[in-house]
């Protein structure tokens, strides 16, 4: 059967007229629908078509914000007929997006003799997905056989004890622990009679799993019962019938490995233009020549779409629209580090299918001692809506409760939201652009994006090599970073020594998460410019209080380090954090 | 600074740790009048108030170690060892017994579960109180304050006269809960609108506050179904409680009282460890400044007992909270002693009111009438120790007239 021919077949369960058009092996999709939910359905139902490289869902639904985007188009217009004579500067390679994605890629090239700007819209790197996920470093278990998210996640996993420790960057394999109870297969329960629900639940489910990693290439997977699971976790349900343990799932501080990447690559001749956001391209027939910014020009040879949720649309300015990005919300709520202990492993329970809107949660330690419950999985018509309703704080803690019943779920002090940047093909999509000759679309890194990052980037970079990109190794490449020193984790003697070189290190200044003035000024020495930015590199702000008391006095600090008036200090992007008056100034 | 005061008064060789640059805590942001009423007879301002300790403070010579942040505690033994940290390096300080002083926090939006986004423009109001009286900087243009207790109605106030633009209060409760002369004083006399049974459902804004959801609660705060409304506004300010910052004195293991959430405490304010004592907003969120400065005297008077060795009692005696009642200081009497046990309490109910101490078996103790109880103003009884003697619990009841 033609791939036309499978497309129209899929389209025909929708009581829709919706046109399309296949060109080598894309999808465009065009018509009008009642709902958001059911442009998503189509896409993903176009998507898991054997065949499909990629679906461009140009269906309109009721709500379509047609007039938001014209404005939005018009604005990006202006600024590119403004800055596209500007000329910055000539580079081997301009990488698009400061996530995980795109600073894993950087800090890669930097290996070799090649001049590299990344280009990051934002007033920090790290402030998309990648600071809004649960930090988990995934085994490789839970993607489909033969894909490149289980290629990649397996390879990036693997690959992470060394990149840690070249990163200065916190790292723990705690493995992880999937419950197997009485809900797990819920839904073929009445297909399983009696005692065969739970034979099947409890011997036969957990080696599927188990086989599905192994098949992956996942080593070590264990099926553990009774009191292992309780040894491994005390407080978890006394439900669980089995649990399936794979002990290569890992935690890090998913922001501060952003910012150990970015530092990283710096030291290494990239160049990282914050503020810096792509209007445009200048191309000679199906060649980029420059990538055009808010700053001027950066004149290309290759160029690294990495935009995350904004990916699809940078690959449309660059003239090569080969897929849309359906974006994905995810939710998490964070627990006060004195809970520490509560959970050791990162713990879910499975359940088959996954429900809809929990997709891939669970409950995950954080390697600064607090507990994460999430995220949920919804689909969003906003790629920028990070609002988190009550009533999904709710949904997290009732799905949750039930393997950890006794939990102190009350100890929330902070929850927020991240969007994920699927494609409608939900594969990773890493490969030459189809109809532009030197852009790379690394594309769709959605969850696990973050596991697979250091794989994500050799891969991409071997994928830049074969079009033709020269890769001639630097032997000055330092892979070495070394973390901001923490007052609150060093030996009280190393402590009392730089205090005495540098007395700010004594001068605490959040005393939930005991960070000293010495390192908010070391953060700001290495780049940050914000508050937010100040708190995911030294955690001000980030313990039981959330800021009450320190986030004056750090204000203070930037504004003096920096330069500039307290009341024009930024909380992140826009957004200053006063916004009054200032008294004996005009109003 | 009231307990370093007067145990130096009494002769002791006190040090006053504090991790700020300068003694006070937060009364210096607190340039509203109405401290000291009680003690000094007169309503002063926050600065005024603790200029008093100060300058006692200064008088009798105390130790004072600014700028000092306590690392860790070691308060098992006999001897008490504090790992400080300062700009003068790391120290360490020994002393035989510790006063915690260190007061409270203010809650923030996510544990009463404000859903929305987290933009720019989001505060509590003692950061407003301070970003205004010490730095001269407005938080924004206009205004809503979420809370109606005394600290949102100062803060609404102070920004009325110092001129944004537009301001709301919205509390939760059918009318605000503070004190009657704030209401007065704050709302009233400047007309500063406010919504009752009113909540903030979502915070909208993707870099700044643009507006908020608000939507009517019932009596029981419960969210009405399709009473949302957006209210346009670029700040919002929580002014919705305050918590004992008790998080240090668990990790030294003294016991906390989920319903205070201080430690817990016998008269004299000694936590569950021994020679470590409380004091102060620590203990529990005292409505007046001067029955904080009289739980850190009963506090020295406390440590004075301790120092000399004085008797415990062989059983102590629990204190309970009894009906109507919400918390309850002390937790128990455990110190051989002549003078009468003060105990804090805060009411569930409003109106007249008999409190009423009894024992377990219901006989009472002592009886006393109050003209106006309610639950945002702590009252305070004296019970002298002959009543008390032979309980072997004791429960004090809140009883409406």
């Amino acid at each position: 059967m033609s791939l036309e021919s499978k497309v129209r077949k899929a389209l025909r369960d929708f009581p829709y007229e919706i046109k399309f058009e296949v060109r080598d092996g894309v999808v465009f999709l065009d018509g009008e629908v009642e709902t958001y939910q059911e442009w998503v359905e189509i896409g993903l139902a176009v998507g898991r078509i054997k065949g499909v490289e990629g679906v461009v869902n140009r269906i309109r639904w009721k709500g379509y914000p047609k007039e938001e985007l014209k404005r939005k188009e018009e604005r990006r217009r202006k600024l590119y007929e403004e800055n596209k004579d500007r000329i910055i500067g000539e580079y081997d390679v301009v990488i698009i997006g400061g996530g995980v994605t795109g600073t894993a890629i950087a800090r890669e090239l930097s290996k070799y003799r090649l001049k590299v700007a990344l280009l990051e819209k934002a007033t920090d790197v790290s402030v998309g997905a990648s600071k809004a996920n649960n930090g988990m470093i995934h085994p490789g278990v839970a993607p489909k056989r033969g894909t490149l998210k289980a290629k990649l996640n397996v390879r990036g996993n693997a690959m992470y004890d060394e990149l840690a420790r070249d990163l200065g960057v916190k790292f723990k394999r705690v493995g992880s622990l999937w419950l197997i109870t009485p809900r797990t297969l819920q839904k073929y329960r009445r297909y399983l009679p009696g005692p065969f629900y739970k034979f099947v639940s409890a011997y036969i489910f957990p080696y599927l799993v188990k086989l599905k990693g192994m098949l992956n290439g996942v080593k070590g997977i264990r099926i553990i019962r009774g009191e292992g699971i309780w040894k491994l976790e005390p407080k978890a349900t006394r439900e669980a019938w089995a649990a399936v343990y794979v002990p290569s799932a890992g935690i890090l501080d998913p922001y501060e490995l952003v910012a150990a990447l970015a530092e990283n690559a710096i030291a290494n001749g990239v160049e990282i233009h914050l503020e810096t956001e792509v209007v445009g391209f200048i191309r000679e027939g199906e060649t980029i020549k420059g990538v055009v910014t808010n700053r001027g020009t950066f004149l290309a040879r290759y160029v690294v779409n990495a935009a995350g949720v904004f990916a699809d649309e940078i690959a449309e300015l660059a003239g090569s629209r080969e897929y849309t990005i359906h974006p994905r919300k995810g939710v998490i709520l964070l627990f006060d580090k004195e809970l520490e202990g509560w959970v050791n492993h990162c713990v879910t329970e499975l359940r088959f299918p996954a429900p809809a809107h929990t997709k891939g949660g669970g409950i995950n330690p954080t390697v600064h001692g607090n507990i994460l419950w999430g995220p949920t999985a919804v689909e969003v018509p906003d790629k920028t809506d990070t609002s988190v309703h009550p009533e999904e704080i709710e949904e997290i803690l009732e799905r949750y409760r039930e393997i950890y019943p006794d939990f102190p779920r009350h100890r929330i002090i902070r929850y927020f939201a991240g969007v994920r940047a699927p494609t409608f093909t939900e594969d990773f999509i890493i490969r030459p652009a189809k109809w532009v000759k030197n852009l790379l679309h690394v594309a769709g890194i959605q969850s696990p994006g973050l596991a697979s990052a250091p794989a994500i980037a050799e891969y991409a970079v071997e994928q830049l090599r074969s079009m033709g990109l020269t890769l001639e190794p630097k032997p000055d490449f330092n892979p070495h970073r070394e973390p901001i020193p923490r007052a609150s984790e060093m030996s009280l003697e190393e402590l009392d020594r730089r205090i005495k070189e540098d007395p700010r290190w004594g001068n605490i200044v959040c005393t939930c998460e005991m960070v000293s003035e010495a390192e908010i000024v070391e953060a700001i020495r290495r780049g940050a410019r914000t508050l937010d930015a100040i708190r995911r590199r030294t955690r001000l702000g980030m313990g039981t209080c959330q800021g009450g008391y320190c986030t004056l006095r750090a204000a203070e600090i930037l504004s003096r380090e920096l330069g500039v008036p307290i009341s024009q200090v930024v909380k992140e992007n826009g957004g200053r954090l006063f916004n009054g008056t200032v008294r004996g100034e005009e109003p | 600074m009231a307990a370093a005061v007067k145990l130096a008064g009494k002769g002791y060789d006190v040090a006053l740790i504090e991790r700020k640059e300068e003694l006070g805590g937060i009364l210096d942001q607190c340039i509203h009048d109405g401290f000291g009423t009680k003690i000094f007879g007169k309503a002063l301002s926050g600065p005024e108030f603790a200029g008093h300790f100060m300058d006692e403070a200064s008088k009798l010579g105390l130790d004072v170690h600014l700028n000092t942040y306590v690392k860790s505690v070691n308060a098992g033994g006999d001897v008490k060892e504090l790992v400080t940290v300062s700009p003068r390096g790391v120290e360490r300080i020994k002393a035989r017994s510790i006063v915690y002083a260190i007061g409270c926090r203010e809650r923030h939006p996510f544990e009463i579960k404000v859903g929305g986004t987290r933009p720019a423009g989001i505060y509590t109001a003692g950061m407003v109180q301070r970003l205004v009286n010490l730095y001269g900087i407005l938080p924004g243009k206009r205004v809503l304050i979420v809370g109606g207790g005394d600290v949102g109605m100062i803060v609404a106030r102070h920004l009325y006269l110092e001129g944004v633009e537009s301001i709301t209060v919205v509390f939760p409760e059918e009318f605000f809960v503070g004190l009657p002369r704030n209401v007065q004083q704050c709302i009233l006399d400047f007309n500063i609108p406010f919504r009752p049974r009113t909540v903030v459902k979502e915070i909208v804004g993707k870099e700044r506050v643009e507006g908020v959801i608000l939507v009517k609660v019932d009596e029981n705060w419960r969210p009405i179904p399709s009473t949302e409304e957006f209210y346009p506004c670029d700040t919002v300010i929580f002014s919705v409680g305050l918590v004992p910052y008790a998080k240090k004195l668990r990790a030294i293991g003294a016991e906390i009282d989920p319903r205070t959430r201080g430690p817990v405490v016998n008269e004299f304010f000694e936590s569950t460890v021994r020679g470590v004592f409380a004091a102060g907003n620590l203990v529990q969120i005292f409505d007046y400044v001067d029955d904080a400065v009289e739980s850190a005297y009963i506090a020295a008077d406390g440590v004075e007992k301790y120092l000399a060795g004085e008797g415990r009692l062989d059983n102590p005696v629990p204190f309970k909270p009894g009906s109507n009642v919400r918390t309850l200081t002390p937790h128990r009497l455990e110190w051989e002693d002549e003078r009468p046990v003060v105990a804090f309490l805060r009411p569930a109910v409003e109106g007249r009111a008999w409190i009423i101490v009894r024992g377990g078996n219901g006989e009472i103790l002592k009886k006393e009438f109050r003209q106006y109880v309610r639950p945002s103003t702590l009252e305070r009884i004296e019970i002298p120790r002959e009543a008390i003697d032979g309980a072997e619990e004791v429960y004090i009841d809140v009883a409406g007239v």
